[in-house]
């Protein structure tokens, strides 16, 4: 229990450190791509920059990935970044915790340590998929492909009969405006900000008060019915 | 190999009497939501006369309100 | 993802809906799995150790209503501290296929047909009976499971050896551990590691010897990987005969040619005495020198039989012993540059580094596996890296309760849960905790699994009773003993809890009771015993194995010797078993402890865990001031002088590729749980013949190509894959076992450890084609 809380200390950190770094971000990339432009106005003008890119020597990954940069911003202004929705993450699931299975292409030479935590410990962009990463609750456990695997056929060995909980309900505070409770298992889920916060969030539980910091402060965990009984024959 | 998608909407307090009445029919799959009284059906029909014919079963149906196709595919 | 056109368009149809209804209602969920009406507050969780592999993971099962609907690591277990594997996380999966056998099945006219399941345990009693009285009691057998509760285990030894007479008991970890254990009593004279898994949280170099840790011990490798993380100077060595998950993840990944591994182990010795590393101080007062018989053969033949000899040397003879293994001709033998034998004996060497070695099939699916088991002791005992935290050589076990059951009740065909049959006084203990004549025991041992096998195709048995286990698909050589199992008047009785390969020769399937929906007790490589309540009710007409054997030993008329109630039978077994391990040395931790705790290590003595024996400062049974090795009468650790010695069957002209198999992260052994799960078999639905990109060049042959291979035993065709997630060298294949669509042990050889009888995996001769 101990442990648990000192990580969440931890994760609250790295959850300020994100915050702060992606505001960053968010307010960097466009001004970043602003100052590129603006550098090459001579060369640059809108008909002739076709051709200075056409001149520019790239390797064989090299153009799409050039290209792409000037994408993210579009995209991500225009909305057109394909939401995560939450039929979607419980798609990847099956039951309430169960680790999601990995939704993209992955190489098998892709060690035991990992290649994931680049995107998935502080978020990234993808041109593949026109999205952005969700993060992970638990950077600390690298061996990644430990828990989460591809699916890379979608038939079955033998049909199963397996069913399992209702999902929680949304937004269910228990006055009208209050703070909802925390309807999930806080196992490996204590850090907040990697699934309610930012750009690779599930939208219908994206908050919009992430710089309050304290989050348990005002959410508690609603994990158990019941109400209170005096032991007493008084 | 006609493929449509609708939403489904149940008459009022109907959504598991007709999740059982959509689950019932052949070719389609039903799809209900956790936490709203609407439910996604699909229809893969093996040709356009068995789709007619499954088009009548579904305007039959008494628990079902209404239905909103969302995608449509007729094969070729 | 290959993905069929038509399931593309469904899938675009379905997304359209949803996409439809997400805008026409925010935070609209449909989930994938289909619901109770139950909701998330209404789960139950309790504890229950992995159904998977030896590490011993400590889960919480997570039921609903009647139904175990979840899963999480339980944070309470020392082994996993929370985190479980893939194949844990879906564990509870496993109880939903619906195929599940739930019924008894006889056959009739060569099909299974239901039954009741009293008539079909009333006529597996009354075949026994008439087996027993037409050919002798050695013609019944009992081949059982390291994944066997400990109650399980626990009746079917008393029943066969107390009651009916019979050493025919064996399991499955005779497959798996039996190099081990003879390499702990041999060295130790007392089987199971003296260390435990904090060696990992405290070691700063760990050597992986040949085994695959990053997808057959995950949350353990995991564990080491925290400890690098942690700590700049940690190391991890690969030491194995190909290119893995775990070679990736390791600091240096050292390629060494099959069978090799006992070569370089000397070679390691060589250099840490010719260095001056040797730890006189604990060799002088805790270590004496061995050697044995060489030229031991291999075991292809039936009734083949190797007993070794001990002779006592002295250091002096040991070094000299070690001149034919100096770097340089090793390095020609195993293909080991010199300078990384170097690396590895100056990691061991150095006083201020505490290694842990790791090892599991690699060594002891081996045909000198009792010797290589041998020979990496003598680099911990030379260096006196053991017995203490992070210095640890770690036998790591492959099933979850080979330890718990096999190895410490005793089910193999020599063992006692104490002793041996072959010591009068174990017998005389076991007659009478068992309450049966001493007279019933016999003294001499049958046969090992292999030569149990061979001996129902020879028809010296001719009735076998087989629990939870699939040998008509990791038998090797498996055509022989196949046919050997179908042949007339053969009577296989299975106890099952799906169909596989081996219902498909029984004459009758009992439906088994599968882990959480029946009491058990595991126990896992560290020592530490893990109980589960029954959590869920027991589907159709299943029962546990180990009422099964009550039920049919009362049928033989031994109700006397198995009395216990419906209600409390597996305490009432445990605080019986308990009796045979009452010293120090095995004490095992009493019934309501295990019932409350995730988990106790053995010894438990005085209400505390030993979790490092032999050492005096951790371990109440050894005397004297540091360690006390009193597994041996002369109370010392033995160093055995064990040479290099080829394998069975090596590549020729014609069979010029080594054959390799092994299990990987998705699958538990043969599939018969973990296909029935479909996220695993969505990840892995199909076997392959992993080739090296180079051979694979040479011979034509492409990613997803067929090919077939061939031994002098069998063939099969397989698909080809090619830089995956494995890459063997060049002239070697490796094929997991898991498919039984592809029963890869037609092709391997039945050769085994003489000394262990433990058969060689990974190791025969086969040639590739394009098919």
């Amino acid at each position: 229990m101990m442990n648990e809380s000192d990580q969440n200390k931890d994760q609250k950190k790295i959850g300020k450190v994100f915050l702060v770094f992606a505001g960053i971000c968010i307010l960097a990339l466009p001004l970043a791509v602003l100052a590129a432009f603006s550098q090459h106005t001579e060369e640059t003008v809108s008909a002739a920059q076709p051709a200075a890119v056409q001149q520019m020597d790239f390797d064989s990954q090299g153009r799409v990935i050039f290209e792409s940069y000037d994408n993210i911003v579009k995209d991500y202004l225009e909305g057109l970044s394909t939401e995560r929705t939450l039929e979607e993450y419980y798609s990847r699931r099956q039951y309430l915790g169960s680790p999601p299975y990995i939704p993209h292409k992955v190489k098998d030479s892709d060690g035991a340590e990992m290649a994931c935590l680049t995107c998935h410990a502080q978020g990234g962009w993808t041109a593949e998929l026109k999205r952005h990463t969700p993060l992970t609750p638990h950077p600390e456990q690298t061996a990644c492909r430990q828990c989460h695997i591809p699916e890379t056929d979608q038939t079955l060995f033998q049909p199963n009969n397996w069913v399992s909980v209702q999902p929680p309900r949304l937004g269910r505070a228990y006055l009208p405006g209050g703070p909802p409770p925390i309807p999930h298992e806080l196992q490996m889920r204590g850090n907040c900000i990697a699934c309610h916060v930012g750009p690779g969030a599930v939208t219908a539980i994206r908050v919009q008060h992430p710089s309050r910091g304290n989050c348990r402060q005002c959410h508690v965990p609603d994990l158990f019915p019941g109400l209170f009984h005096r032991n007493s024959d008084y | 190999m006609p493929v449509f998608s609708y939403l489904a909407y149940p008459e009022k307090g109907a959504k598991e009497q007709l999740r059982n009445d959509l689950a019932g029919l052949d070719h389609c799959e039903v799809l209900p939501s956790d936490n709203e009284e609407v439910l996604v059906l699909v229809t893969d029909t093996p040709d356009e006369h068995i789709e007619k014919d499954l088009k009548k079963k579904l305007e039959g149906l008494k628990s079902l309100q209404s239905l909103g196709m969302t995608f449509g595919h007729t094969g070729e | 993802m290959s993905i069929s056109r038509r399931a593309f368009i469904k899938n675009m149809a379905v997304n359209s809906a949803v996409a439809a209804a997400a805008t026409l209602f925010p935070g609209i969920s449909f989930g994938d799995w289909k619901k109770t009406d139950l909701p998330a507050g209404s789960i139950q969780w309790q504890k229950a150790p992995c159904r998977f592999c030896g590490t011993g993971c400590g889960l919480l099962i997570g039921t609903s209503g009647d139904r175990a609907v979840a899963v999480k690591g339980d944070p309470n277990c020392s082994v996993n501290k929370g985190l479980c594997c893939v194949k844990g996380y879906h564990s509870v999966q496993i109880l939903y296929g619906n195929d599940r056998i739930q019924k008894a099945l006889i056959r009739k006219n060569g099909k299974l047909v239901e039954a009741p399941i009293q008539e079909a345990l009333d006529l597996v009693a009354s075949k026994m009976k008439s087996t027993i009285k037409a050919h002798g009691k050695d013609s019944v057998s009992i081949y059982g499971s390291g994944q066997w509760s400990i109650a399980d285990g626990y009746a079917a030894s008393k029943l066969f050896k107390g009651c009916i007479g019979t050493n025919n008991v064996e399991a499955n970890a005779r497959l798996c551990m039996a190099s081990a254990v003879t390499g702990f009593l041999t060295s130790f004279g007392l089987d199971e590691p003296m260390g435990c898994y904090e060696d990992m949280d405290n070691a700063d170099v760990f050597v992986t010897w040949g085994n695959n840790m990053a997808e057959m011990h995950p949350v353990l490798f995991s564990r080491m990987l925290a400890n690098r993380k942690s700590k700049d100077h940690v190391r991890i060595i690969d030491f194995a005969t190909r290119t893995t998950r775990t070679s990736q993840a390791a600091d240096r990944s050292i390629i060494f040619k099959p069978q090799t591994d006992l070569a370089v182990a000397n070679a390691i010795c060589y250099e840490i005495i010719r260095n001056k590393w040797v730890n006189w101080g604990f060799v002088k007062k805790h270590v004496s020198f061995h050697k044995g018989k060489t030229n031991i053969g291999y075991g292809t033949e039936d009734h083949f039989n190797f007993k070794d000899k001990a002779e006592t040397v002295d250091f002096k003879a040991y070094k000299a012993f070690l001149e034919d293994y100096t770097p340089e001709k090793v390095e020609k033998l195993s293909g080991v540059p010199a300078k990384d034998i170097r690396y590895l004996a100056a990691l061991y060497g150095d006083p201020g580094k505490k290694v842990t070695s790791f090892w599991c099939m690699g060594m002891n699916q081996h045909t000198r596996g009792t010797w290589i088991n041998n020979l990496v002791y003598n680099i911990h005992l030379l260096t006196g890296k053991i017995s203490s935290p992070g210095n640890s050589p770690f036998s790591l076990t492959g099933q979850p309760s080979a330890c718990g059951t096999v190895r410490e009740v005793g089910t193999l065909t020599h063992k006692l849960p104490h002793g041996v049959v072959m010591k009068e006084g174990a017998r005389k203990m076991a007659a009478e905790i068992w309450n049966v004549p001493v007279e019933n025991i016999d003294p001499k041992p049958t046969y090992h699994t292999v030569e149990m096998f061979r001996a129902l195709d020879r028809g010296d048995i001719r009735f076998m009773w087989v629990q939870v286990t699939n040998p008509m698909v990791t038998m090797p050589n498996l055509n022989r003993y196949r046919a050997g199992a179908e042949k007339e008047d053969r009577f296989m009785v299975v106890s099952e809890i799906y169909p596989t390969p081996t219902t498909d020769v029984a004459d009758v399937v009992l439906p088994s009771a599968l882990w959480v929906e029946r009491e058990g007790f595991f126990g896992n490589s560290e020592r530490r015993t893990q109980h589960n309540v029954q959590m869920v009710p027991q589907p159709g007409e299943t029962m546990c194995n180990t009422w099964q054997i009550i039920e049919v030993a009362r049928r033989l008329g031994f109700e006397k010797q198995f009395p216990w109630s419906r209600e409390t039978y597996i305490e009432d077994i445990w605080n019986e078993y308990t009796r045979f391990h009452d010293h120090p040395k095995h004490r095992m931790a009493p019934y309501k402890e295990l019932k409350a705790r995730s988990g106790v290590q053995w010894p438990f003595v005085d209400g505390k865990e030993t979790k490092w024996r032999y050492n005096a400062k951790y371990d109440p049974a050894a005397k004297g001031e540091d360690f006390d090795f009193y597994g041996k009468p002369d109370h010392k650790a033995w160093i055995w002088l064990r040479p290099y010695e080829p394998p069975a069957e090596s590549p020729d002209g014609e069979y010029p590729f080594w054959l390799n198999t092994g299990r990987v992260l998705e699958h538990w052994h043969t599939g018969s749980m973990t296909r029935r799960i479909p996220i695993l078999h969505k990840a892995m639905p199909e076997s392959y013949v992993e080739i090296n990109p180079q051979d694979a060049a040479d011979l034509g042959i492409t990613n997803g190509a067929k090919v077939k291979i061939s031994s002098r035993r069998g063939s099969k065709v397989m698909k080809a894959s090619i830089n995956g997630r494995g890459i063997p060298p060049k002239g070697m294949v490796f094929v997991p076992f898991f498919d039984e669509s592809y029963l890869i042990n037609e092709v391997t050889l039945d050769a085994f450890c003489p000394i262990s009888k433990q058969p060689d995996y990974k190791k025969c001769a086969v040639k590739l084609e394009r098919a």
